[in-house]
């Protein structure tokens, strides 16, 4: 024996050991990374995400030991050579898109070098900023559940990290975790919706270089039809009245009034405008019975889509000349927009009486030559009567003939319109539209295309209508001398499924609707459960968009001005700091008062407690691993008085240990130990009391 | 200095928060929190995404930031509840040899919360870490004893200054602590070293009473010189005047080679001399002799067997040495019989 307590040597010396990480923290933290990489998909180049994968599985090789991490020159390698492609992909360019890669790459590279406890760190800091970033791009309540869980994630990794060798009763990080969340939701919550929405603190534009899909502001035939090989929603609106007829859902957007050969362009572009944000405030409160409110889906284009004759309510549209709407910056994000209807005599508000020689000569534009055929029935047409003859006779044309709406059109190179309506006779909404309209330019009636979307289907519930990307139309506006501009659809003369019901039904025979794309819902329009779910979930969306994501400066102060007390945006700021101090008293006040409380099952343990207490005040000082009964005799030396009492607390407590040392003490016993320590209080107060006494008698 | 009078400041603040004992248990009034590098680099995140928040105009940053804001209060609540209510005592202040570790037993009782993911730490004599223990876990209502060995130089007295308990679950953003200062001391053995061949000067006398020291030169036996005697031993005054190196001798003394004399090695320091003495207690015991221990003032009588050479070495550590006291003021308190307690276990 005592040769092992001399050769014993100190074992427990070891320097601190956070320079390994643990296996399981770092496969939370390579988890959530795989979750927070999938809602950047179609933004990064392939050849990061291969990187990001392949750097990730090396790491979590050479964590299982079957790999090693590079040195530190291969590291170096590696890092060089993909910076090297990054910067060769990005030549300078800067976009939101080009930062957000530079991000999953530096979280790639760290990958190798993620050995200590600080390492693990930094990539944690990093992965819940590109959770951030994710939020910029998608807001969906999906994508936000996966950015949501995604952090989730990283934080039990973080208690991993901190305790790798938990015993299986305290194995519950998900637990905690979401215990510690519930706990702060409400004060979550209140910060949420009292928390002062300011105004951007500097201009910062998100410069996209993803596409977006959506109406372009030139129309070649064609192009239309492959925007209706796509589902995706465009925008969704909700009435605030009755929902107008499905024929009469004409959303105008782009006026097209230039024939550049086989282009319709716009005549007047965009002026340039300083990049900013787009103005979100869509206006408040509730809907009047004519106005209805549109939540678009961001397009990067300043274009709005609104029925005809409207008017702008909220603040964010200003009207153009051509009574079309614009916002005052492209819209990067979801922006909601709110319009009132407007009875009027005229089919588009805003049109002149008269048009003035310079306007005629714009909308009877037309290129120098080409379409020959296209001009002689149009000069044939002219002869025939009034403008309203001609536009009427053209439209029966379309109804007699065999002309046909498809979602296959042939290809048309050259003289396209000609060979439209003389030759092929199978075209889409925009050959139709943009061949009426250089017919009626021929027959000197003003014209020009118009493109937007026509139609929309309710969403669950009917509470509002979803206008998605197939629904994208074009048709015509004639200018008829007395009434202005009138529109005129030659789409409903060849196909009225199509303005009736939409393209689905009008598609029904030829088969071709959504035929590229085999995972949209709406594909499956006949399969209930499919659309149900779809829809139910378009509307969860639509909700979480309205009253979350959309819970922005505007909104935030039309709820505060329902509440009393009509806050602004500094009583608001007041307000938070007092929502967070206030939760920080309460945590400390709970705190407080559980660790004095205890659990109510050891009331034996705490009455033992307060007996130590009790000693401590009296100057004995409790040991470790004192027995009661010694703890009595020290107690009865120093206060005499209570020596009987304590005698007996101390033998109440020992019999307590020998016979139930598990069991939970009965009321009895407690009732008895509580009387007992009352008495010694009791009896050490009159000492007091008396000594004072004999001191000042 | 400013510094130094700063620390020297907040240390005495302490000290008065947390009264040296041998048992804590810590409350609101003795548990410090802070955030860690880590927790400060979090907040100036939350920040940076609160500003992009703001200028992106984004409603789930905003949400992403008061959530994980909250959770960091909630993260406070929950390190600082890991120590609140928690008992930490020292059960013993063991013993052990200079240079080896003195170990030192420490019981943690969790009361009504678990404590996960404990630290133990004690800082040495230059304020380094010496000892640590991480990863102490203590669920609800239960007990888990730890053992730290100090590492220790010299041999004497040891108490740690303060004993640090710290704790940074759950996200190791925040890190709560606070310190046990004990009352009790451990003992660290001289560290043994071989003793050079003597013996004692010590009397074998049959009532054992003082020991009668005798005058060494008288009785020696004078030889010549061999390689390995200590110079002190040489005749000087001899050499200087015959030229020969010769030697006093005292084997030929009536000492016994049962006491193992404080004495025997003249001109050794006194600590060179304890080494030797401890070097000599470990040998004989191993050799299960009996022997005597005479240090000066103290005399342990001759005996065999664990306990005795235990109170030797234990003997041999302290001598010259006052018990450490308290360094500041005691409000209350007999602190007789922890002394006892300890000689009682060394025994």
């Amino acid at each position: 024996m005592i040769k092992a307590l001399f050769t014993r040597k100190a074992a427990c010396q070891g320097a601190r050991t956070d320079t390994v990480l643990p296996g399981s923290a770092l496969n939370w933290l390579l988890v959530s990374f795989a979750i927070l990489l999938v809602p950047q998909w179609n933004r990064l180049p392939i050849w990061l995400i291969g990187a990001c994968a392949g750097l990730a599985g090396w790491r979590w090789l050479a964590q299982t030991g079957r790999v090693r991490l590079p040195g530190r020159w291969l590291r170096v390698g590696i890092m060089l050579v993909l910076m090297a492609i990054y910067i060769a992909t990005v030549r300078g360019h800067f976009s939101v898109d080009t930062a957000s890669s530079f991000f999953v790459l530096a979280v790639g590279l760290k990958w190798l070098e993620t050995r200590t406890q600080r390492d693990f760190y930094v990539v944690f800091f990093i992965l819940v900023y590109l959770a951030a970033v994710n939020f910029l791009f998608r807001q969906d309540i999906l994508w936000a559940l996966m950015n949501f869980s995604a952090i989730g994630l990283l934080l039990a990794g973080l208690q991993t990290l901190n305790a790798p060798d938990l015993p299986p009763s305290a194995r519950r990080g998900w637990k905690r975790l979401a215990g510690m969340v519930l706990k702060t939701l409400p004060v979550v919550i209140l910060l949420f919706v009292f928390f002062p929405r300011m105004a951007p603190l500097w201009s910062v534009p998100m410069v996209s270089d993803q596409a977006r899909t959506g109406l372009s502001d030139t129309m070649t035939p064609g192009d239309i039809s492959s925007l209706a090989q796509n589902s995706e929603r465009a925008f969704r609106v909700s009435f605030g009245g009755q929902v107008p007829a499905y024929r009469d859902r004409y959303w105008r957007g782009l006026i097209l009034d230039y024939l550049d050969g086989e282009t319709w362009r716009r005549r007047e572009q965009d002026d340039f405008t300083r990049p900013g944000r787009i103005d979100l405030d869509g206006g408040v409160g509730e809907l009047e019975p004519n106005q209805y409110d549109v939540l678009l889906e961001p397009t990067d284009r300043k274009w709005a889509f609104t029925l005809e004759n409207s008017r702008a309510v909220s603040d964010n549209l200003v009207e153009t000349p051509q009574a079309l709407f614009e916002f005052r910056r492209p819209a990067d994000t979801s922006v909601r927009y709110r319009m009132a209807l407007e009875p009027s005599v005229r089919i588009v508000s805003g049109s002149p009486e008269t048009l003035s020689s310079a306007q005629k000569r714009r909308y009877l534009q037309l290129p120098g030559e080409g379409n020959p055929q296209a001009r002689a029935l149009a000069r044939e047409l002219a002869t025939q009567g009034s403008d309203e003859q001609v536009i009427r006779r053209l439209l029966e044309r379309f109804r007699e003939q065999e002309y046909y709406y498809t979602l296959r059109p042939p290809r048309m190179p050259e003289n396209g319109i000609d060979r439209l309506l003389f030759e092929e006779k199978r075209g889409f909404c925009a050959h139709y539209a943009g061949a009426a309209t250089f017919v009626y330019r021929a027959a000197g009636i003003p014209a020009r295309v118009v493109t937007g979307y026509q139609g929309g289907e309710p969403g669950a519930g009917g509470e509002y209508l979803i206008v998605r990307q197939y629904d994208a139309h074009a048709w015509v506006e004639v200018w008829l001398e007395g009434r202005g501009w009138v529109r005129v659809d030659p789409t409903a003369a060849i196909a009225p499924d199509r303005i009736e019901s939409g393209l689905r039904d009008a598609m029904a025979e030829e088969g071709s609707f959504l035929e590229d794309d085999p995972l949209s819902p709406q594909r499956y329009g006949d399969l209930p459960l499919v659309q149900w779910a779809s829809l139910q979930l378009d509307r969860i969306n639509y909700q979480w968009q309205r009253w979350v994501v959309g819970y922005q400066g505007q909104s935030q102060m039309d709820l505060m001005s329902r509440l009393p007390g009509g806050l602004g945006l500094k009583e608001l700021g007041y307000l938070t700091a007092g929502i967070v101090g206030a939760a920080l008293l309460f945590a400390g006040v709970i705190s407080g008062w559980k660790r004095r409380g205890g659990p109510k099952q050891d009331r034996f343990r705490r009455l033992v407690a307060a007996w130590h207490r009790f000693c401590e005040q009296s100057g004995v000082p409790v040991r470790a691993g004192e027995t009661p009964d010694f703890l009595a005799g020290r107690l009865a030396r120093a206060l005499p008085e209570v020596a009987d009492t304590a005698a007996s607390f101390a033998r109440q407590v020992n019999r307590h240990y020998y016979s139930r040392p598990e069991g939970v003490a009965t009321e009895q016993e407690l009732r008895h130990l509580k009387h007992l320590l009352r008495t010694m209080k009791r009896q050490r107060r009159q000492r007091q009391t008396s000594s004072i006494r004999t001191r000042n008698p | 200095m400013l510094k130094k009078t700063l620390a020297g400041r907040i240390r005495r603040w302490i000290n008065r928060r947390l009264p040296r004992a041998d048992r804590q248990t810590f409350t609101q009034k003795t548990i410090f929190i802070l955030p860690t590098g880590a927790g400060v680099v979090f907040g100036l995140l939350l920040l940076i995404m609160l500003v992009t928040g703001i200028n992106y105009q984004n409603s789930l940053i905003y949400l992403l930031v008061f959530l994980l804001g909250a959770l960091f209060v909630a993260a406070m609540h929950q390190t600082h509840r890991n120590l609140s209510g928690l008992t930490l005592a020292l059960v013993s202040a063991g013993e052990g040899e200079a240079g080896e570790g003195v170990p030192f037993r420490f019981r943690i009782t969790s009361t009504t919360a678990d404590s996960l993911a404990l630290a133990l730490s004690v800082a040495d004599e230059q304020g380094r870490p010496g000892a640590v223990i991480e990863g102490v876990h203590v669920p609800a209502g239960e007990t888990r004893d730890v053992t730290l060995t100090l590492p220790t130089a010299r041999r004497g007295y040891v108490r740690p200054e303060r004993v640090r308990i710290e704790t940074r679950f759950p996200f190791g953003l925040l890190k709560a602590w606070s310190w046990l200062r004990p009352v009790s001391a451990g003992v660290a053995y001289p560290r043994p070293l071989p003793a050079p061949d003597t013996v004692s000067t010590v009397q074998e006398t049959d009532n054992n009473d003082t020991p009668v020291r005798v005058a060494g030169q008288d009785e020696a036996d004078l030889r010549p010189w061999r390689e390995g005697d200590l110079t002190p031993r040489v005749m000087w005054k001899r050499y200087a005047r015959t030229g020969q190196m010769v030697v006093a001798d005292w084997q030929a003394s009536g000492g016994s080679p049962h006491w193992l004399d404080f004495s025997a090695f003249p001109g050794a320091d006194t600590e060179l001399r304890l080494s030797y003495l401890a070097w000599q207690v470990r040998d004989r015991a191993a050799k299960g002799a009996r022997f005597g221990l005479t240090l000066p003032g103290e005399v342990i009588d001759p005996d065999a067997g664990n306990p005795h050479a235990l109170r030797c070495l234990h003997a041999l550590a302290v001598w010259g040495q006052e018990k450490p006291r308290d360094d500041d003021a005691h409000v209350h308190g007999t602190r007789a019989g922890v002394d006892s307690a300890g000689a009682g276990r060394a025994a």
